[in-house]
């Protein structure tokens, strides 16, 4: 995976998205939508007609950009690109995988429990949880 | 003897703090997970509830801008972690809601965002979607806005659950 430079000390990033219509609408009501004078945004909106090399593409992209300092991934989303998205490694921008309106959240599937699960019993992570 | 003893206990209290300090991270973690998809779960409700009553064409991806414009909201990152002992490399996330960008900041008077330019900027990003929208619209703009601040607050919760992680792996060799 492609490097990417630190940020300095002190500063502000934007928040990325990779998720579906109505969740990137309902953030971008939150005022996170930022369009650079290229046109370049830092949302990729995920429908019936998204490849999955568009989604890893996107998600190589903000997980290189210096400005992005959050990536939100939808869960299902990310399934689609689990090999790419448990590769990586950094700590920024972090990589946060959240529910959609179709797919609920899944413990086991969540890239960094999955990391940490070999310490529990994971059937007593998701089903306390339920 | 004693000494080893003393050794060996000294290191098992510092395995047991870890994991509990883990454990507690990880409970953290699953608890504002819970919370996101409960407050995610009221704005997309909000959201369909704007959509039914001013209609789809109002309410679609076709309407987004892409005008240059800057994000309002950001994440304020601090590398030094606000000068606590503790070696993270991850910085410590802080949202920053509705901040006037540059040419803003230069053009007004005031430097910092007054409840009254908060809402000149919500109503401005509402202002996509037409003049008059619905206070579901409305509603669930303030809902994925909590789901922001909760999402940083994983975001930091996360870390913790990382670095925990390292340390209890690095002391069970």
């Amino acid at each position: 995976m492609a490097t990417r430079t630190q940020m300095p000390s002190n500063s502000s990033g934007l928040i990325a998205m990779i998720a579906d219509e109505d969740t990137i609408t309902g953030f971008l009501l939150a005022g996170v939508g930022n369009v650079d004078i290229r046109r370049k945004t830092n949302y990729l909106i995920v429908d019936s007609k998204t490849t999955v090399k568009q989604i890893e593409d996107a998600f190589k992209d903000f997980t290189t950009r210096e400005d992005v300092a959050i990536v939100l991934i939808s869960q299902y989303v990310a399934n689609m690109v689990r090999f790419v998205v448990d590769s990586y490694n950094n700590p920024v921008p972090a990589i946060l995988e959240i529910p959609s309106k179709d797919h609920p959240y899944d413990p086991q599937h969540d890239s960094v429990l999955s990391r940490v699960k070999y310490l529990f019993n994971t059937e007593s992570v998701a089903g306390d949880r339920r | 003897m004693g000494e080893e003893n003393e050794a060996t206990n000294t290191q098992q209290s510092t395995t047991e703090s870890e994991a509990l300090n883990f454990l507690d991270s990880v409970d953290n973690y699953l608890i504002l997970i819970e919370s996101l998809t409960s407050t995610l779960g009221q704005g997309w409700l909000e959201l369909s509830s704007a959509r039914h009553s001013m209609g789809g064409s109002r309410l679609n991806n076709v309407l987004l801008t892409l005008k240059h414009h800057s994000a309002p909201t950001t994440v304020e990152l601090d590398y030094d972690n606000a000068g606590s002992m503790t070696k993270s490399k991850a910085p410590q996330l802080t949202l920053s809601k509705w901040k006037p960008s540059a040419t803003q900041e230069s053009n007004e008077s005031e430097a910092t965002t007054s409840p009254l330019k908060t809402e000149n900027h919500r109503g401005k990003v509402l202002s996509m979607f037409g003049g008059m929208v619905s206070p579901k619209l409305r509603a669930s703009q303030l809902s994925f806005e909590t789901a922001l601040e909760t999402l940083v607050e994983i975001a930091n919760v996360r870390s913790s659950v990382l670095e925990a992680h390292r340390a209890l792996k690095l002391h069970k060799g």
